[in-house]
């Protein structure tokens, strides 16, 4: 008797969920549905960055799913705003400070593959046909996961390598539906919580092609309301190339009026695959694909919890801030199932990439790698979480209840070799726009206006023009940059004169010092060699910290290892200057960005061995302390043709 | 004709409900057999596969691309049922968690559709206050002059003079109307949790700390809107949505699990 009422009160359930599937999403107001074009009155000029994350994952990709998160993507926005959420393991948690923007990205086949786990006639065919299935699946709303420990184990590294049991594959057709129910639901859900002037929701997702474990990862992100964005449906990753998901973009954009743009990441997991000098299939580059890939992908993410792929010290031995995040990442690609050879590092790091950008854009007149950068998390929490005193892990299985996460073997790609303190904590994206909208901010990463860091949130200004002079910062700067100059991620064209720079670098208001500010400049030289260098052109007590051998003496560490503290007593709270290329030579193609680099801070490890009591080994410990920082998207210098 | 109390609980509607379902289910025809071993593409499967490749990529499958789609659906058909034989479905621990999430969604999904009628929400503004007080506070607009000094002593020492002028900074020294929530992004939180505790007057106030060091502050105005049910309807309305779905699938475990008998050895 009992077993058939409880059998009732779940074909209750059902009952309920069937009805309600049809009605579908509480609709927006139109300002919060659209691309928020005139909602919300714009500055003249961007004139404060925007804060943002453009890669998290929620409960709707696979893999987050199988390390364990339950939250949704309605969670993901609330933390993303600043509310208090309750992460999946338990605890309450809520960002220091609110974001202004999130690209929701989860995996594109996740998306169809998992809802086939919903795949409501099979299931009622089995429970019908009263076999042990309804038994079973009551069974399981009352028992732990973690029952299953092995099979977690092994689906959790079969996640991390696409090996998603087939078991889950979906039949085409049942796929395609899911996956439309999915996304417009989530179109919707974006829809409530994108407020112009507040707080902007971007529709997006991550494309996960991964050849042979090589990653080729982008997220593909939308300017546009649930109007235009409702006509598609997120591309599938597994077995599509690059090309073809760009011909999907361009098919969004004609049949839609648009606009779409992807954003490459981990880089230094692709082994050398994600910027090579020919195409996918080894065949020279065309300026037709270098002339796609340039529109449809004017920015990367150069850093995330997967490590930072600014570059690499093999790359760059003359640069001694060079190597930040590359430990752990540098030896193998993202599944490990191939190794990676020194060779292939210029394929796999953005400062290499620009440079073969120049040298490809000299062969072809056309540079496919003239991209800005940006920082993101890539977190699969559903917890935008960037800072390093409020980590909340890659995923689920190593959130803060997990005390020994950073000091135990990480199977999430790896088997071997990669542990918890190889991770970052994940970087941010900042957009200099005129106002906090959907179009504001895609316009941004449109036109390269975009910067990465780390996790603090410095305020970087980058002007480039001819003729900005010491006595330009008594005035209106901005102004001045921006009508006689051109900001980060614009082309300057050679006019025979050294080109100079308004550099300003203001300090996370609420986080450390900043050390110094760098250019890199990367150039072909006479020969058609790539070169890069390295200027610091401006740092903290300039006066004391004077130049000794060519180098700036090291700006100190305040870091205590026992209770993760640092002090600001070292350090500058701003730091601006006016640089002029002293190297500069007529007609060398060349690009300038900046780096700038906080004082030493202590990495999310050193406050989990202090919160936890956790030893770190030696290894970790000797990187637990780290200097932030900030890339800003280049400014090109083009020879006058 | 009253009917009696019992007919109007949520319970029995939702248990009828369920046997409604349970009896078309029953009776409704035969199953298709999962383990069948045909797997026929015919004009209609092939419309189908084209039309989802349509939908993703904007425009019709070449003859070449749709055969490579139905090559990929077979493949899937197959491996897909050949997993079901072997019972991968029974020992995976992600299948489990999904159909565990999917009866939760079950529960809740009438919630998420809901349209809450303008009472329910206004009582619901009502009943929690505390979630609209950060909000207002941070879309208060003020209009402020500020300079910024290197030690709080020399900011106490230029308040004494006529003339405040500060160090030179990237920092504004004028705000004109805007946002606290701009503020605290350029000042910090500790600069706006400062200005929080200040009133408008003519006179120089502070000095209040920041990562940038001292400011002198002139606070002219301060405009914080008063909470309005219009504004804040669409907050209203997530915030109710996201309290009633956790609600219902509490009612609904909770219903559930009244019928177990759990033993805990301990």
């Amino acid at each position: 008797m009992r077993k058939a009422w409880v059998t009732l009160a779940c074909a209750s359930i059902l009952a309920i969920g069937v009805v309600s599937c049809s009605g579908g999403e509480p609709e927006a107001p139109p300002e919060q549905s659209g691309d928020g074009t005139d909602t919300i009155e714009l500055a003249e000029f961007p004139d404060r960055p925007y804060w943002g994350d453009t890669h998290l994952h929620t409960d709707n990709s696979v893999d987050a799913f199988g390390f364990g998160t339950r939250l949704g993507p309605e969670a993901a926005l609330r933390f993303a705003r600043g509310e208090t959420v309750t992460a999946t393991t338990g605890a309450e948690t809520q960002l220091s400070r609110p974001l202004d923007f999130l690209v929701i990205a989860d995996h594109s086949d996740a998306l169809g593959a998992t809802r086939r786990l919903y795949d409501a006639p099979r299931w009622y065919v089995n429970w019908v046909m009263g076999d042990e299935t309804v038994l079973r699946w009551y069974d399981m709303m009352h028992e732990s996961p973690e029952q299953s420990t092995k099979a977690i184990g092994e689906l959790i590294s079969a996640a991390a390598e696409d090996r998603i049991p087939e078991a889950m594959a979906a039949d085409a057709e049942a796929s395609e539906e899911a996956t439309k129910d999915i996304w417009n639901t989530q179109l919707s859900i974006l829809d409530r919580y994108n407020e112009p002037g507040v707080f902007t929701a971007l529709a997006g997702y991550e494309w996960t092609a991964m050849p042979n474990g090589n990653n080729l990862h982008r997220v593909v992100m939308y300017r546009d309301g649930s109007d235009k964005t409702r006509q598609t449906v997120p591309f599938p990753g597994l077995q599509t190339t690059p090309p073809q998901l760009w011909e999907y973009m361009k098919s969004y954009e004609e049949k839609t009026g648009g606009r779409v743009l992807a954003i490459p990441h981990n880089p230094n997991l692709s082994n050398g695959l994600m910027f090579q000098m020919t195409m996918e299939d080894g065949s020279p580059m065309t300026p037709e694909y270098a002339a796609l890939r340039a529109w449809a992908e004017p920015v990367i993410e150069a850093t995330q919890i997967k490590g930072d792929s600014e570059t690499h010290p093999y790359l760059s031995p003359n640069d001694e801030m060079a190597g930040f995040g590359v430990q752990g990442w540098d030896f193998g690609n993202l599944s490990l199932s191939e190794m990676t050879e020194p060779s292939m590092y210029a394929g796999s790091y953005a400062r290499s990439a620009l440079l073969r950008g120049l040298t490809l854009e000299e062969q072809m007149g056309v540079n496919p790698y003239a991209f800005g950068m940006i920082g993101s998390t890539d977190s699969h929490t559903s917890l935008a979480t960037g800072d390093e005193d409020n980590f909340w892990g890659k995923h689920t299985g190593n959130e803060q209840s997990y005390e020994d996460r950073a000091i135990v073997p990480q199977n999430l790609g790896t088997r071997e070799g990669r542990f918890g303190w190889h991770y970052l904590a994940g970087g941010y994206a900042a957009a200099w726009a005129r106002g906090n909208t959907r179009a504001e901010i895609f316009d941004a990463f449109a036109r390269r206006e975009v910067y990465a860091t780390t996790g603090p949130r410095m305020s970087v200004r980058i002007f480039g023009g001819f003729g900005f002079t010491a006595s330009d910062w008594d005035e209106d700067w901005v102004r001045k940059g921006y009508t006689s100059g051109v900001p980060m991620g614009g082309e300057l064209d050679d006019q025979g004169d050294a080109p100079s720079f308004l550099i300003s670098a203001m300090k996370d208001p609420d986080g450390a010092n900043l050390d110094r500010v760098q250019v890199i400049k990367g150039w072909l030289d006479a020969s058609g060699a790539m070169q890069e260098q390295v200027y610091d052109v401006v740092w903290s007590d300039m006066d004391t910290r004077r130049r000794s051998g060519g180098k700036v003496p090291s700006v100190g560490d305040t870091v205590n290892r026992d209770d993760a503290s640092y002090t600001n007593d070292i350090g500058a709270a701003e730091l601006r200057t006016t640089w002029t290329d002293p190297d500069y030579v007529q007609g060398h193609r060349a690009f300038y960005y900046l780096r700038v680099l906080e004082i030493p801070t202590p990495r999310w490890t050193l406050y989990d061995a202090v919160r936890f009591g956790v030893t770190l080994s030696d290894d970790a410990m000797a990187d637990a302390v780290a200097q932030e920082r900030a890339y800003t998207s280049p400014i090109w210098l083009k020879p006058n043709s | 004709m009253k009917l009696p109390n019992w007919t109007r609980e949520p319970l029995v509607h939702f248990m009828a409900l369920g046997a409604v379902l349970y009896v078309a289910l029953t009776w409704g025809g035969t199953q298709p057999d999962p383990a069948s071993r045909v797997i026929s593409v015919g004009s209609a499967e092939e419309e189908k596969i084209a039309e989802s490749w349509t939908l993703t990529m904007g425009r019709s499958p070449t003859d070449a691309e749709l055969d490579l789609a139905v090559d990929a659906y077979v493949r899937e058909e197959v491996l897909y049922r050949e997993a079901l034989r072997l019972g991968f479905d029974e020992s995976d621990a992600i299948v489990r968690r999904r159909m565990v999430s999917k009866m939760d969604m079950s529960a809740s999904l009438a919630a998420e559709t809901a349209e809450p009628s303008e009472e329910v929400l206004r009582a619901f503004l009502e009943d929690n206050p505390e979630l609209y007080a950060g909000e207002a506070s941070a879309n208060a607009r003020v209009s402020f002059d500020q300079a910024v000094f290197s030690s709080e002593m020399s900011a106490r020492a230029a308040m004494a003079r006529a003339q405040v002028k500060g160090d030179a900074t990237g920092l504004p020294r004028n705000v004109s109307t805007t946002p606290m929530r701009d503020i605290e992004a350029q000042f910090g939180q500790q600069f706006a949790a400062g200005m929080r505790g200040l009133e408008p007057e003519d006179e120089w106030q502070g000095p209040l700390a920041s990562g940038f060091g001292w400011h002198l502050v002139r606070l002219t105005a301060r405009n914080v809107p008063e909470p309005d049910f219009e504004t804040l309807r669409v907050s209203i309305v997530n915030d109710w949505r996201s309290a009633e779905i956790k609600a219902r699938k509490e009612r609904a475990y909770e219903t559930l699990r009244s019928a177990y008998r759990i033993d805990i050895d301990r």
